[in-house]
């Protein structure tokens, strides 16, 4: 069955292979606009190599996806114009200013140039980051490096966020910010698809997917999947299923 | 290919270079040092061989023999020494590159018409100065025959005697034979390379190594348009380098070219464009600084240094290494550059060579894109 439509994020059947290792294999799922959707798993489960076909990096072997309205195999351009990227190393360029940084990402997603004072105010407010401007991005903490690269993505007001490990090396206070922000983003419709290696952040997710060995394990509300888990532990966490699952794969 | 996009590359590229002080150092100091330590340092010309004479012969004739030899301009007597030992000790040392001995009775052999013989030694352990040293003595010795013959002549009644045959030697396009005019052509090549090959071999390694790789694959850049933007500050820089040179090259040395100067602009471009995408190329395959630096110098700086008929004569080279000098690009950007410097030659003889950068400079283009595409772009 092939369906479009409210969906922010749909897949079926998506497999990638690389050579004879198949790092992604045939899973379904999809993800509704305005969502905060969790991608769970550990090291070399698949999480970045479906992340990065999701963004239009690498084409899929097999299998069919839309991400915001555009095909993945043919689309991979409408699709870098959808959405924003952050990955965990905040990949800006260090040696440069965020005011510079800024003004890069504006270029690079054709915002008009008219428009360009209103969106680094608007993101330079957003993120902070007004006094720090004209420093060099290398000089400023991680928390702030964060935001930045948050900013960045933002830029073009994309319809997806993804964010891979976003708060990978930043402090719990930064870490909670965070989360204060990206729920404040979901409620004002933009769909966010996160990966994490922190459990207690999971919980933020509206709805989540763990993944091992490039197979779906697990799906639902982070509720429904505790629950589904373990029905008779009131006390078991995401932690426990996170365990549980993945020390049961690598019997 | 948009253009917005590409003005935002090439101004962050910008930017990645006025800030690193190594990149710096490469762009613009090196080719100033080069100019000028090929240009004052490595002469290949010889003159004023050190000289030490021993006379044993002690007389009229010998001490004017050694006069005429250190008036000239191709030796230069820095020592007369009393024995044949203290000759050794000299060239043992490497403190003269030639020894004169005139032995006993020379005048007395020289009036009696008999074999006169005069020991000149060489220091050969730079077999290259050493053998022009030892064309110049040569030389030297058959003029002073010849002058002795002519005074032997005159004194017998025969006032005119002209040698039977005499080489009129004109030599042309490096009147002087002086090797600097040979040397700026290709300076200008190796400075291109170091701005445009080990440069840029760094830029995109640069981005793999610092995760921002990940950023740029996930921004709607085309291939073509990234690439464009990261060459276009070297290539800028480039071209700025080789008008210093020329400059340079004029001021200092007296190099002037006689050509058109709007073809040596687009000889030097073609072949800086054939630079920066082989530097880029590296970038590519190798994602690592340090390997893509090693490699640079590898691939691009010493073959343009060694295999391209600058510094070593290609005709002299092993057959498979005069092979290898057919894709070193420098070997076609210093033969147009020796034609517009020094033959003042125009399109008609040189258009082979444009050609044949212009078609590496696409095959290496291609190349380019399909690697980055692969990659994700």
């Amino acid at each position: 069955m092939i369906r479009s439509g409210s969906e922010a994020i749909y897949v079926e059947d998506l497999k990638k292979r690389f050579g004879r290792f198949v790092a992604v294999d045939k899973i379904t799922f999809s993800v509704k606009r305005g969502e905060i959707f969790g991608f769970l798993g550990p090291n070399g489960a698949g999480k970045s190599t479906t992340i990065r076909m999701l963004c239009g990096i690498i084409t899929p072997t097999s299998g069919y996806g839309r991400v915001a309205g555009h095909d993945i195999f043919s689309d991979a351009e409408e699709i870098k114009h959808s959405i924003g990227y952050m990955s965990q190393k905040f990949s800006l360029y260090e040696d440069m200013t965020p005011f510079e940084n800024i003004r890069f990402y504006l270029g690079i997603y054709n915002v008009p140039f008219k428009q360009w004072e209103d969106r680094i105010e608007w993101v330079l407010d957003m993120t902070r980051l007004q006094d720090v401007r004209y420093r060099i991005t290398r000089e400023l903490p991680p928390g702030w490096r964060q935001r930045l690269a948050l900013g960045c993505a933002l830029l073009h007001r994309p319809e997806i966020l993804f964010l891979d490990e976003p708060t990978s090396g930043v402090d719990p206070i930064t870490r909670q910010n965070f989360w204060e922000f990206i729920n404040h983003l979901a409620q004002d419709g933009m769909t966010v698809f996160v990966t994490t290696h922190y459990m207690d952040e999971a919980r933020n997710c509206q709805k989540i997917i763990m993944i091992n060995e490039g197979r779906i394990v697990a799906t639902g509300s982070p509720s429904e999947i505790i629950c589904t888990m373990f029905p008779e532990r009131p006390d078991a966490d995401l932690n426990d299923v996170f365990i549980h699952l993945m020390s049961r794969k690598e019997r | 290919m948009n253009i917005i996009h590409i003005k935002a590359i090439a101004k962050k590229e910008f930017y990645h270079l006025i800030r690193d002080f190594r990149s710096l150092y490469l762009a613009f100091i090196i080719p100033i040092l080069l100019i000028l330590i090929f240009g004052y340092a490595l002469s290949l010309d010889v003159d004023n061989v050190k000289t030490v004479v021993v006379d044993y012969d002690k007389t009229e004739l010998s001490r004017d023999f050694i006069r005429t030899l250190d008036a000239s301009s191709y030796f230069n007597v820095i020592q007369h020494l009393s024995n044949t030992a203290a000759v050794t000790g000299y060239l043992d040392q490497g403190r003269t590159t030639m020894a004169i001995i005139i032995p006993p009775d020379w005048t007395r052999n020289i009036k009696a018409d008999r074999e006169t013989p005069l020991q000149v030694l060489l220091d050969g352990s730079d077999p290259n100065f050493a053998g022009i040293s030892r064309g110049y003595i040569t030389a030297f010795v058959e003029r002073y025959n010849l002058d002795r013959l002519i005074d032997f002549l005159s004194r017998h009644g025969k006032e005119k005697i002209n040698p039977p045959v005499e080489a009129r030697i004109r030599v042309w396009f490096n009147e002087d034979l002086e090797s600097r005019n040979f040397i700026v052509p290709g300076i200008i090549a190796i400075i291109i390379m170091i701005v445009g090959a080990m440069l840029t071999s760094l830029i995109i390694a640069r981005e793999y190594e610092n995760g921002t790789m990940e950023t740029i694959l996930s921004l709607p850049i085309r291939a073509g348009e990234f690439l464009t933007g990261k060459a276009i500050p070297y290539f800028l820089i480039g071209i700025a380098d080789v008008l210093v040179a020329v400059f340079m090259g004029q001021a200092l040395f007296g190099i002037v070219m006689r050509s058109n100067f709007w073809l040596m602009v687009l000889a030097s471009s073609l072949y800086l464009l054939v630079a920066l995408s082989l530097g880029l190329l590296i970038s590519i395959v190798t994602k690592s600084q340090l390997v893509a630096n090693i490699l640079a110098v590898l691939i691009t700086y010493l073959p343009s240094l060694l295999l391209s008929d600058f510094v070593f004569p290609v005709v002299n080279m092993p057959t498979v290494l005069q092979l290898i000098t057919y894709v070193v690009p420098a070997t076609y950007f210093i033969d147009i550059l020796n034609g517009l410097y020094l033959r003042n030659l125009g399109l008609i003889n040189l258009w082979t060579s444009y050609l044949i950068l212009a078609l590496m400079f696409m095959v290496l283009s291609v190349t380019n894109l399909v690697l980055m595409k692969r990659e994700g772009m």
